[in-house]
C-alpha cells in the first residue's frame, strides 16, 4: 500500500478498532487514537501489545503513552477493520 | 459473472467471512460425524479455511472449488502450507463437472446466494450421495422484505432474489431435499472478528468505499435481514 493511501484509511478508521499487517509481518489491533503523516497510533486490545515492538521508521515509535502504541506509516503493509459483519 | 462484493472479499483474503464467522463453521462440522473415509466438497471454498480445517480436523478428503481466480490462488496457497492438504479446482457452481453421487458431505457458507440458487441447488443435490448431508449457511430474509429493499440488496451484493426460511426450504425440496433441519444459531447477524487474513497488495480504495456502503446497509438492515444454517439430506430414513 503507499503511504498516503495508508494514511487515508488511517483517517478513515480513526476511532475504530483495526487490525494493522507491518512489513516485518507482526500484526497490531486496537483503537486508532490519532493520526499524522507519517505515524498512526492505537490502543492496543490488551496492554501488553505494543511493548517492545514498537520502534519503526523514524525511531520515535512511542509518540506519547497518551495515544497509545505508534506505528510509522511506512511500515504498514495491510490495515482493515479488526472485526466485521460478512454474508 | 463479475461481482464487486466477492471481489472485495478475496482481494482483502478473509477467512470465514460468512455469518457466525469460523466458529459457526467448526461448531456445525463437529457436528456431523465426518469419518476418514468421507469424501467432502467445501464450495465457494475462497480462501480455503474451512477446506483446510476439515482437511487436518477430520482427516476426509477434501475437494474445494471456487469460481474466483484470486481465492483459488489463495486457496492453493493455503493447501500447500496446510499439514494436510486439499484439492483446490476451477469451477462453477451451477454446472459442476463431478459425477453424480460423488460427495457424502457439501457445505456452502453464504455461496449458494451468490448464484441462480435454484439452479445450484439442483447440481449440488446430483452430485451429493444419496445418503449424503448438504450444509448451508446462507443469507435469509427475516419478512417481507420492500421492493426498494430488494433492489438495494440485490445490487449491493450483486444477488438475483433474496429468500426467506420457507422460501429457502421450499427450493431445496423442489431439487430432493427431504429432510431439512434448522440448525441452531444466533438470530441477528453477529460481528466475525477477523483473525484470517491474507491481503492482496494494492487494494484499490474503491473496495474500502464498498465495505463501508456494506457496513452501513448492515447497520440499517440487519434486523431484516440475517441467517440460516440447514442441515439437508436427500433420503428419509
Amino acid at each position: 500500500m503507499s503511504q498516503s493511501n495508508v494514511y487515508s484509511q488511517c483517517c478513515r478508521y480513526h476511532g475504530q478498532r483495526v487490525r494493522i499487517t507491518c512489513d516485518d509481518g507482526r500484526v497490531h489491533i486496537g483503537e486508532i487514537t490519532r493520526v499524522s503523516r507519517n505515524m498512526v497510533w492505537i490502543r492496543p486490545d490488551n496492554n501488553l501489545g505494543g511493548y517492545g515492538l514498537g520502534f519503526f521508521g523514524d525511531g520515535f515509535g512511542f509518540g506519547g503513552f497518551r495515544f497509545g502504541f505508534g506505528i510509522a506509516l511506512g511500515a504498514i503493509t495491510a490495515i482493515v477493520l479488526a472485526s466485521a459483519f460478512f454474508w | 459473472m463479475s461481482n464487486a462484493y466477492l471481489d472485495l472479499l478475496a482481494y482483502f483474503g478473509i477467512g470465514g467471512a460468512h455469518p457466525g464467522g469460523f466458529n459457526l463453521t467448526q461448531s456445525i462440522l463437529e457436528d456431523v460425524n465426518i469419518q476418514p473415509i468421507h469424501s467432502v466438497l467445501d464450495i465457494g471454498c475462497g480462501t480455503g479455511q474451512t477446506a483446510a480445517f476439515l482437511a487436518n480436523r477430520f482427516n476426509c478428503k477434501v475437494t474445494a472449488i471456487d469460481n474466483h481466480p484470486v481465492m483459488l490462488k489463495k486457496a492453493q496457497e493455503r493447501s500447500k502450507n496446510s499439514e494436510a492438504s486439499f484439492q483446490v479446482f476451477e469451477r462453477d457452481v451451477q454446472n459442476l463437472n463431478f459425477m453424480d453421487n460423488s460427495f457424502d458431505f457439501i457445505i456452502s457458507e453464504s455461496v449458494i446466494i451468490f448464484t441462480q440458487i435454484s439452479k445450484t441447488l439442483n447440481e449440488l443435490s446430483r452430485v451429493l450421495n444419496s445418503n449424503g448431508c448438504l450444509i448451508i449457511i446462507e443469507m435469509t430474509a427475516e419478512q417481507n422484505l420492500s421492493e426498494e429493499l430488494q433492489r438495494k440488496v440485490c445490487s449491493l451484493y450483486g444477488i438475483h432474489e433474496i429468500l426467506s426460511e420457507e422460501e429457502w426450504i421450499l427450493r431445496l425440496r423442489e431439487v430432493g431435499f427431504s429432510q431439512i433441519e434448522i440448525i441452531n444459531t444466533p438470530a441477528e447477524l453477529p460481528q466475525s472478528e477477523i483473525n484470517d487474513i491474507n491481503q492482496s497488495i494494492n487494494i484499490n480504495k474503491d473496495f474500502y468505499d464498498l465495505w463501508e456502503e456494506h457496513n452501513h446497509f448492515i447497520h440499517h438492515y440487519r434486523h431484516l435481514i440475517g441467517y440460516r444454517a440447514f442441515k439437508c439430506q436427500l433420503n428419509e430414513k
